[in-house]
């Protein structure tokens, strides 16, 4: 109630300050037109997407690609299908976030780990680091299913070590990334800033709680940005190879040898979807553990 | 300091040796699934291990006095009934819902490794393709002989029809005459190889070593009776024709098993009749003609096979090496398949004129919305079967 108050109050003095020439008007100018950069940002893209859709409607989209309605569904259809089918998407959406994210924190916390290591020997830990960015060279397609047989022995539930062959395929590909940064961020501090923790005389450790660790924090989130999209893909190409059917990458292919390709249409934007809202996920925590940095 | 330095040696030499261990580990593995794919082509498991394993492990199989009920409630109470899935499956969906038994699987690879390492108890096979490499002891086989048994899915009434010849509707309605003619040079290429198995698996090895020629030999004298025998087990004269009652009790096990998630596919699915997949007057006319059809509307055509250059197709590869697609005027090209390459997406957006399928994929197809015509049934029976251990 309070707050309506002198939301009005002050939106009637804005008003007021816009019409006479008071020196507070490029202030108060200033303020509106940041939001509209702010606005113009979001406005541009989206119509951009709703004139690409409209263009896909209307099948200008399909003149222009060349190809027909089968291959490329009306996002009508599309989107028919991903409502008609909540619950089973909901399974499947629920299999590939487990496996993503579950390969993502284990990555990265051996990407942070192996960080530490090669932080506390510079003459070779910089090198031991590179070599291991070869795994990243590792095509996921290959490791997939040798990992499949690795696992064989897990346990006997086949769902149970499918998922756990396909948290490894992610976890690999998430690891390197996050070394290299991590091992940035312990290594590329302020100038003077580890000769001043030496004046005090800091124990090694001490210089890596209070320097280094908090140093490396939005290095941690560079390499994430990076790893959160590659987690996802890895988790929908390692479902392909996967013994046990469940996925969003497995129904992708499962729709498409099939001829589904409405079916496969479907999860390819639940796909998309799911991205998106990691991504999301991750520059909103980003955005909140980074204000404090930022604002000094 | 000294103790952080030491854990950082320990950690540090973990993650060299486990990067290299990891390095070597996967350039084998990635080895053995290169062969692996291309259908066990390389000396994999050696076949006294593997029956060593038998031996050791007795009471674990099933007996041959087993029925083929209480062996498939055992192997899905389980949960180790495998199949290929990707629209291979709906023929082990319905055996297993005949007896009561929920209709899950497992993923089964392109070799039967999982089989050999009990990992799978009940396993899909091609009588000509898995089952000779589980019981033959040739390269690349796992030399289990007779001490497996089988299910038919042909015995069991689940029988659904396996390689066709398929085009568009549309293709079919503007070129009768190269179908007519493509359709009759092809059922003389199966006539042929259907004779001379051994010469027309020679042929195929020569076109494309996908396979051993030892089990391309096995291969082609398998496939010789899936063509010349019908689900019933009588013998069959007229090659591609289309068994009205396979094709209904394929439909049918079809729109039972077939489950498509985009309503308006399920929608088409279930009101399909035979007359939306299959068009038998080309296959008639063509067995009927002299093998002269006038002018081709198109002379060079392609064909784009299912699977890898195997037995499995050995009729067009005789065909073309015999001349018969020569002799009516047609210059064909034959197109291998393999992993996920779609042969009905391959013929729906026209990269290629002709294609071989299951009957079961090609319904699936129309239901998602292509149009595309049977024109010859190959196989007259099912070739898939379930192979099992004995003690």
């Amino acid at each position: 109630m309070e707050n309506g108050y002198l939301n009005t109050k002050s939106n009637s003095l804005n008003v007021k300050t816009s019409e006479g020439t008071d020196p507070n008007q490029v202030k108060s100018r200033s303020k509106p037109e940041l939001n509209k950069d702010g606005v113009t940002t979001v406005i541009y893209p989206v119509l951009f997407g709703v004139f690409i859709l409209l263009l896909w409607q209307t099948q200008l989209l399909h003149k222009i690609l060349g190809t027909d309605t089968f291959t490329l569904p009306l996002p009508g259809r599309i989107i028919n299908i991903i409502l008609g089918n909540i619950p089973e998407i909901l399974k499947n959406v629920q299999a590939t976030v487990i496996v993503a994210a579950g390969g993502l924190v284990l990555g990265s916390a051996l990407g942070y780990l192996l960080g530490i290591v090669a932080m506390a020997f510079p003459q070779w830990g910089y090198g031991g680091i590179s070599i291991a960015s070869a795994f990243t060279a590792v095509p996921i397609v290959a490791i997939a299913p040798i990992l499949n047989n690795l696992t064989k022995d897990f346990s006997d539930d086949p769902n149970a070590r499918s998922m756990l062959a396909k948290t490894l395929v992610v976890m690999i590909t998430c690891t390197v990334s996050m070394s290299i940064n991590a091992y940035r961020g312990f290594t590329e501090l302020k100038p003077y800033s580890l000769d001043l923790m030496k004046s005090y005389a800091a124990s090694p450790m001490t210089v890596f709680l209070k320097l280094r660790m908090p140093n490396s924090l939005p290095y941690v989130f560079t390499a994430l940005r990076v790893s959160v999209p590659t987690s996802i893909i890895s988790a929908l190409v390692s479902e392909y190879f996967a013994e046990y059917i469940i996925g969003v990458g497995r129904q992708i292919r499962e729709g498409i040898v099939l001829a589904q390709y409405a079916t496969a249409w479907a999860y390819i934007i639940v796909a998309c979807a799911i991205g998106i809202l990691m991504y999301a996920i991750l520059l909103i925590a980003e955005g909140i553990i980074l204000k404090d940095r930022r604002n000094r | 300091m000294r103790r952080s330095k030491l854990l950082a040696i320990l950690l540090m030499s973990a993650m060299i040796l486990a990067s290299f261990a990891g390095c070597g580990q996967s350039i084998k593995s990635a080895t053995t699934t290169s062969e692996v794919s291309s259908e066990v082509s390389t000396d994999e498991a050696d076949s006294p291990s593997s029956s060593d394993s038998v031996s050791e492990s007795s009471g674990k199989y099933y007996d041959p006095t087993d029925s083929v009920e209480s062996i498939i409630k055992d192997a899905a109470s389980k949960g180790k009934v495998g199949n290929w899935g990707l629209g291979n499956e709906y023929e082990v969906q319905a055996l297993l819902a005949k007896y009561g038994q929920p209709i899950t699987f497992l993923s089964q690879a392109f070799d039967m490794d999982g089989f050999d390492n009990d990992t799978i108890l009940l396993a899909s096979a091609m009588t000509y393709n898995e089952l000779g490499l589980v019981k033959n002891s040739y390269e690349g086989g796992y030399g289990y002989g007779d001490q497996v048994g089988i299910i038919d899915m042909n015995d069991e009434g689940v029988a659904m029809l396996e390689d066709n010849i398929f085009c568009t509707r549309e293709f079919a309605q503007k070129h009768p005459n190269t179908v007519k003619a493509f359709l009759y040079a092809s059922m003389k290429g199966w006539e042929y190889a259907c004779q001379n198995p051994e010469e027309a698996a020679e042929i195929v090895y020569k076109y494309g070593s996908s396979v051993s020629g030892d089990h391309q030999a096995y291969m082609a004298s398998e496939v010789k009776k899936l063509v010349e025998t019908d689900t019933t087990g009588a013998p069959v004269k007229d090659y591609g024709n289309m068994d009205e009652k396979a094709m209904q009790q394929t439909l049918d096990l079809a729109k039972q098993y077939i489950q498509l998630s985009d309503p308006d596919a399920a929608k088409k699915l279930q009101s399909m009749t035979l007359d939306d997949i299959r068009d038998a007057s080309y296959i008639k006319e063509a067995m009927a003609s002299d093998g002269k059809f006038g002018e081709l509307e198109k002379t060079s055509v392609s064909i784009q096979l299912k699977w890898l250059p195997q037995a499995q197709f050995m009729g067009y590869y005789v065909a073309l090496d015999k001349g018969f697609y020569k002799d009516v005027g047609l210059d064909v090209t034959i197109i291998p398949g393999g992993g996920d390459i779609g042969e009905t997406t391959a013929v729906y957006t026209g990269q290629v004129d002709f294609g071989v399928t299951w009957v079961s994929n090609l319904i699936a197809a129309n239901a998602g919305g292509m149009d595309l015509l049977q024109i010859a049934q190959v196989y007259q029976r099912s070739g898939l079967v379930l192979v099992y251990k004995l003690n």
